[in-house]
């Protein structure tokens, strides 16, 4: 029996909150990068430290998903995080565009 | 720095664990494009097989532990660390389900040895995380284990196989039943004792492990072999009535704790 049917079958109905949750750990987890000798999450608060840092100092020191600081340089830093956020929050966009009409 | 994956596959009377991590190595092979050894026994062998691993370790398993359902030959994971080839090993249970190439991410972590600390499960959007007991800590996952050939991965090796000798005490120690021996609970009082009895997060992997549990059901959405697209069915109770509720989900790797589930989605 494929799936359709099966979901036909057994009345069964979408349930959103639990696949907000799967695409939050799904996705959250594609946000972690380990870059510059320190891991990362490509998350709003590092982007935001980031981008203002890099326009006053070329290196700056943070602390890392460990809570270990690191001499990073915030130009390259900002640029690799951004892009996987972006790409991240593209994909992680798109397959909740999919499910969120199910029913 | 040579890398590759181990899985401990040992049959009890019933499920066919060795069936499980050929399975599991295909995917690792596809996805995570590494080599697979296998620790095993004799008896688990099947005689016919068209699948060839790395390398095929046999020891003499313990079966010396039980589950509800029987025999559950888990013990003897501290061997890893000896017979390990590889320089950097992700040591795997059998029924975890790749279905990406995720994993490979461990191997940019800067530490000798990680495990998973914080589990999420499907269709539970609030469970809460395992303990050994109520006086006790919050449990890490032997699932999936990232380990170097270092002295401190040795020592917690070690300490593991300490653990499993004595695990009546510890069970006494920390509150919980020792009736059936659980490698997470003796991966997460030997990480503590080697770390100086403090909890070190450096050692824990940075994403959540994803569990299916007991209580669902899962469909592949379509028959390729490397399929990674699947259909969770759970039965929800509400006021006294079941109401069916399903996710979609995938490209995403997880362990499921219903090994005839898991065997119906290798079939």
């Amino acid at each position: 029996m494929d799936t359709v049917t099966l979901l036909s079958e057994a009345k069964a109905r979408f349930n959103h909150n639990s696949a907000k949750v799967y695409l939050k750990e799904k996705y959250e987890s594609k946000l972690i990068v380990a870059e510059q000798e320190g891991l990362w999450k490509a998350d709003h608060s590092t982007l935001n430290f980031l981008y203002n840092a890099h326009h006053v100092q070329e290196e700056v020191v943070l602390m890392d998903t460990f809570n270990n600081p690191v001499k990073v340089n915030a130009l390259e830093l900002y640029k690799k995080l951004m892009q996987v956020y972006n790409d991240v929050m593209k994909e992680w966009h798109d397959e909740w565009q999919e499910l969120k009409g199910k029913r | 720095m040579k890398r590759g994956v181990l899985l401990f596959a040992h049959n009890s009377p019933k499920y066919n664990y060795y069936k499980m991590a050929e399975a599991t190595a295909k995917r690792i092979n596809h996805f995570l494009d590494l080599p697979v050894t296998i620790i095993t026994d004799t008896d688990s062998i099947p005689e016919n097989t068209t699948y060839t691993f790395d390398n095929v370790i046999k020891v003499v398993p313990d079966k010396n532990n039980r589950r509800d359902w029987g025999v559950w030959i888990n013990k003897g994971r501290y061997q890893a660390f000896e017979f390990s080839p590889y320089e950097e090993t992700i040591l795997l249970d059998t029924d975890y389900l790749v279905n990406s190439n995720k994993l490979n991410t461990l191997f940019k972590l800067d530490t000798d040895f990680c495990c998973h600390a914080k589990t999420s499960f499907f269709m539970h959007p609030d469970a809460a995380q395992e303990v050994l007991s109520v006086y006790s800590f919050e449990t890490l996952w032997a699932t999936v284990v990232k380990f170097q050939k270092t002295k401190r991965a040795q020592q917690i090796f070690e300490c593991l196989k300490m653990v499993q000798n004595n695990f009546d005490h510890y069970a006494n120690i920390h509150g919980f039943i020792a009736g059936t021996f659980r490698n997470d609970y003796a991966l997460t009082l030997a990480l503590r004792i080697v770390n100086g009895h403090t909890s070190t997060p450096v050692d824990f992997i940075p994403w959540n492990l994803m569990h299916a549990g007991k209580d669902v059901r899962i469909f592949s959405n379509n028959k390729n072999e490397y399929n990674t697209e699947y259909t969770i069915l759970f039965d929800n109770w509400q006021k006294g009535k079941i109401r069916k509720d399903y996710i979609q989900i995938r490209d995403m790797d997880f362990h499921v704790m219903n090994k005839d589930n898991f065997l119906e989605l290798i079939e």
